[in-house]
């Protein structure tokens, strides 16, 4: 074999179907929370044995052909603010090339323990992987559960950080005039380096810089994910662009997740117009700590191959296949109750015609 | 004579102008004042709302059903208190109340800043800095609540019939003025504007009433009336508390007719004739079944010289402010209800009665004019999920027919935010046809083709993108990957997306 297909794996018919079965419950989940599918397929294609760099870098290309689809039809629907896209990205190139440079850096052993080639990419990123999606599932698990009555006038979004900062009033402010918000250059200025480094290193930009556009900048929701997407577009364009030129970005493993989550948006987006509201952020949030806890198991295998800690190196199978169960039986789980919801929506809606007609004697005044 | 609506800056000198008209005039004077602190005892959280609004762009569910009641409850109390269908009201965007009625004067008013300062410096005590900065605080509060409320631009000049600046008028003379204006023809009442008065305030109250009834306060429901006839669209997984709709309506005065459909959105049929054995009926059902949607039939008709808004209504005429139908046979809710000969509804009647018996109707109505009519008409009622444009504009030539419906549609678009399509392209939008079916086969094989050589020639293309030919060639692998991924997206999302709308999942 030659000695370049090193860090590319070999793929028969089972891999490219489960690269395939990733990818459509990569994309029934990123349709259905509208928050991108990276956090399943990343850690998914590392447990098949693709390396970390590798899964982020062909995830990245994934994600930038999907978000041109995808914020296309956003665009249709007056919901994206392509000025304050602009703006995020800029600073978001910042955040990106810190991430790639840091992932090639670690891939290629620098971390200094002599350790086996991505063992310290793979450790890095699993890591970050765990702290932030930690955070946010937990905190939509706050939301979910949270009284119906609780913060009544609130329901919405809170306001408080966009109100706070923009009581700062920090010169030069930028009019955003979809979104129809102002905001500080020095507040775009740190959310799109946080954004454009999570999508270069665990491929989840969306999940940091949806909310801080709502909850930051005062964004409307509806335009925030479609300004995300328009922006994820060139962040993916950009990031498939960047580990491309590494020689990171493997095109097959890009292709068939294409194959599976494509179909699996669709699904996931006609989820979201069918069922309720809760139901959605409740699924959503446990998904997320079941990846959580998935990639959480395989810390211990980096560790070990980074000379941090001393296992019985027959142990990484036993991690490696909990792992695996973990995020598999999440992400099945999850899609399958989608899906259930999905089509028993769908059959509700082609049976479900009805317009009741309540003609009465006139109860008019004499 | 009309209903006058003043809109003025806040500070300046509105009050004064409307109670100048109330002298001279005789009319009512109802202010936003009277209107707040009634809606306080009607357990409506204005100052909530105001508060919610000012802070956050973005309105909570429960505040925009806040916002819808409080609307319906601006428009009922202005309705009851005219007298003979005179009023002048003055208030923060006034202007923007009871939208498609043609007997109500918009008014705006401009006063110099300095007046403006002057008067807060008075009123409020506060030094000429901070009042013009409560000034300055308070416009922006006004202009938001313009835009989340009535999802206007505070500053659009056609929003007003007249507008005064008192930088170089007198406010007797504005006054004056204001008096002539209000008498002119163009804003008297006619038939067709107290119909639509009427319609409002059904509208109203029935809202209202739903908002107070513990089984339904709490559904997204939409609703509209027409002649009598109230139509309330519902969630279909708020089907259960949905059936108390009719019960809680059934005593409703001036309503002959209920019709209750369950929908996830609507979608608006704007066209000059309706036939529910044309193609077109046959593709926006089907469209509707797909999408859980519920169609408002919108028939537009050009302005004529014996259009019904033509004949002035006399104050006898217009005494009993409730409609009252000799018959109750149903009409579809779009004729007089008076007893009178059938008249030519361009279809509109039948094609409702074919929607009600399938289950998709949300109402039906008849505009006369154009673009802003249509937009005022469905303003206070827009969450549509699409605007069908139909044969439109019949009268005038092939081409002026096709730019004109062009022009609307652009407008419509921009007011309602709403996507809007031609008939003509409902089936290569949303439905599968022939076309549709040619485009998947030509696409899919593009995608074999694509896979098949990747996947065949998988050494080469690796060797290319990570081995000794990309240490060469780096650029060129980058821009590839560049240029392939979304080629592959776009033709693979493009079959995915006509398969799913094959079998109705879109």
């Amino acid at each position: 074999m030659h000695e370049f297909l090193a860090h590319f794996i070999q793929i028969d018919v089972g891999i490219a179907l489960q690269v395939i079965l990733l990818g459509f419950i990569g994309g029934v989940l990123s349709g259905f929370i509208g928050s991108g599918g990276a956090f399943f397929m990343t850690p998914g294609m590392m447990n098949l044995g693709v390396e970390g760099v590798v899964a982020v870098a062909s995830n990245i290309a994934h994600k930038f052909g999907k978000a041109m689809v995808g914020s296309r039809k956003h665009g249709e629907a007056g919901n994206v603010d392509k000025r304050l896209a602009v703006s995020v990205l800029l600073t978001a190139i910042l955040g990106i090339q810190l991430a790639v440079w840091i992932n090639s850096f670690l891939f290629k052993g620098g971390s200094g323990h002599g350790a086996a080639q991505g063992a310290g990419a793979n450790l890095y990123i699993s890591l970050v992987f765990v702290f932030i999606l930690l955070a946010v599932a937990l905190s939509m698990l706050r939301d979910v559960l949270r009284p119906s009555g609780e913060g009544e006038a609130g329901a919405g979004p809170s306001r408080k950080i966009a109100d706070f900062l923009a009581r700062l009033n920090l010169p030069p402010m930028i009019h955003f005039k979809v979104a129809d918000t102002k905001v500080s250059v020095w507040i775009l200025l740190p959310v799109g380096v946080a954004t454009g480094y999570l999508a270069g290193t665990i491929g989840v930009g969306g999940f940091i810089g949806v909310p801080s556009m709502i909850y930051v900048f005062g964004v409307p929701t509806a335009v925030a994910a479609g300004t995300e997407l328009y922006l994820a577009m060139f962040m993916g364009a950009y990031g498939a662009l960047s580990y491309a030129f590494q020689g990171f970005v493997d095109i097959r493993l890009t292709m068939l997740m294409y194959l599976g989550s494509l179909l699996g948006i669709y699904l996931g987006v006609y989820g979201v117009k069918v069922v309720n509201e809760k139901y959605i952020r409740l699924t959503t949030s446990v998904i997320i700590l079941l990846c959580v806890i998935s990639r959480g198991i395989a810390i211990p295998m980096y560790l070990r191959q980074l000379g941090f800690i001393s296992i019985d190196p027959d142990w990484d199978k036993y991690f490696n296949l909990t792992s695996k169960f973990f995020l598999f039986a999440s992400g099945i789980t999850g899609t399958l109750l989608i899906l259930y919801q999905v089509i028993r929506a769908h059959r509700q809606r082609s049976g479900l015609h009805k317009t009741l007609r309540v003609v009465k004697q006139a109860s008019y005044p004499a | 004579m009309p209903i006058v609506l003043i809109s003025s800056s806040p500070h300046s000198v509105g009050q004064e102008l409307a109670q100048q008209l109330e002298r001279k005039t005789g009319w009512p004077l109802f202010s936003r004042k009277q209107l707040a602190e009634q809606a306080h005892d009607q357990g409506i959280k204005l100052s909530r709302l105001e508060t919610s609004i000012v802070k956050s762009p973005v309105l909570p569910e429960k505040l925009a059903r806040e916002k819808e009641l409080y609307l319906a409850f601006v428009t009922a109390k202005l309705y009851e208190n005219a007298v003979e269908g005179n009023l002048i009201y003055f208030g923060r965007s006034g202007h923007l109340l009871l939208p498609g009625v043609s007997h109500r004067l918009r008014v705006g008013l401009a006063a110099p800043r300095q007046i403006r300062v002057e008067n807060v410096v008075r009123e409020l005590n506060l030094s000429p800095e901070k009042a013009a900065e409560y000034i300055d605080r308070l416009d922006a509060d006004i202009e938001k609540w313009i835009h989340y409320v009535h999802r206007q631009e505070a500053k659009d000049p056609g929003q007003y019939d007249i507008f005064f600046n008192l930088q170089n008028m007198s406010l007797a003379n504005a006054s004056m003025l204001l008096c002539e204006t209000a008498a002119l023809p163009d804003f008297r009442q006619t038939p067709l504007s107290t119909k639509r008065l009427e319609d409002l305030y059904l509208a109203a109250r029935a809202k209202l009433r739903l908002a107070e009834d513990e089984h339904t306060r709490s559904l997204d429901l939409g609703v509209r009336a027409v002649g009598g006839v109230v139509t309330v669209t519902y969630m279909p997984r708020q089907e259960e508390a949905a059936q108390s709709i009719s019960h809680v309506l059934q005593d409703l005065e001036g309503c002959r007719e209920n019709l209750c459909t369950m929908a996830e959105t609507t979608i608006l049929w704007i066209q000059e004739a309706f036939d529910p054995k044309a193609e077109s009926f046959k593709q926006i059902i089907q469209l509707a079944q797909r999408w859980g949607a519920a169609v408002e039939l919108l028939r537009l008709m050009p302005y004529k010289s014996d259009a019904p808004e033509s004949p002035t209504v006399s104050p006898e005429q217009h005494q009993s402010r409730s409609p009252k139908p000799t018959e109750h046979v149903y009409t579809g809710g779009v004729e007089d209800d008076e007893s009178e000969a059938p008249v030519d509804d361009g279809g509109l009647a039948r094609t409702q009665e074919e929607l009600v018996a399938i289950g998709r109707s949300a109402g039906g109505f008849t505009v006369y004019g154009g673009t802003g009519e249509v937009v005022e008409a469905v303003r206070e009622n827009s969450h549509y999920s699409l605007v069908i444009l139909g044969d439109l504009f019949l009268d005038k030539g092939p081409e002026t027919r096709k730019r004109q419906t062009r022009e609307m549609g652009l407008t419509i678009r921009e007011r309602l935010k709403a996507s809007v399509i031609t008939v003509a392209e409902l089936e290569s939008r949303f439905l599968f046809g022939k076309k549709q079916a040619l485009k998947a086969v030509l696409y899919a094989a593009a995608v074999v083709c694509l896979y098949v050589l990747v996947f065949h020639f998988q050494e080469p293309i690796l060797n290319f993108l990570g081995g000794e030919i990309h240490a060469k060639w780096k650029w060129l692998a980058s821009i590839t990957v560049t240029l392939l991924v979304p080629l592959v997206a776009y033709t693979y999302g493009t079959v995915a997306g006509l398969v799913l709308k094959l079998i109705d999942i879109d």
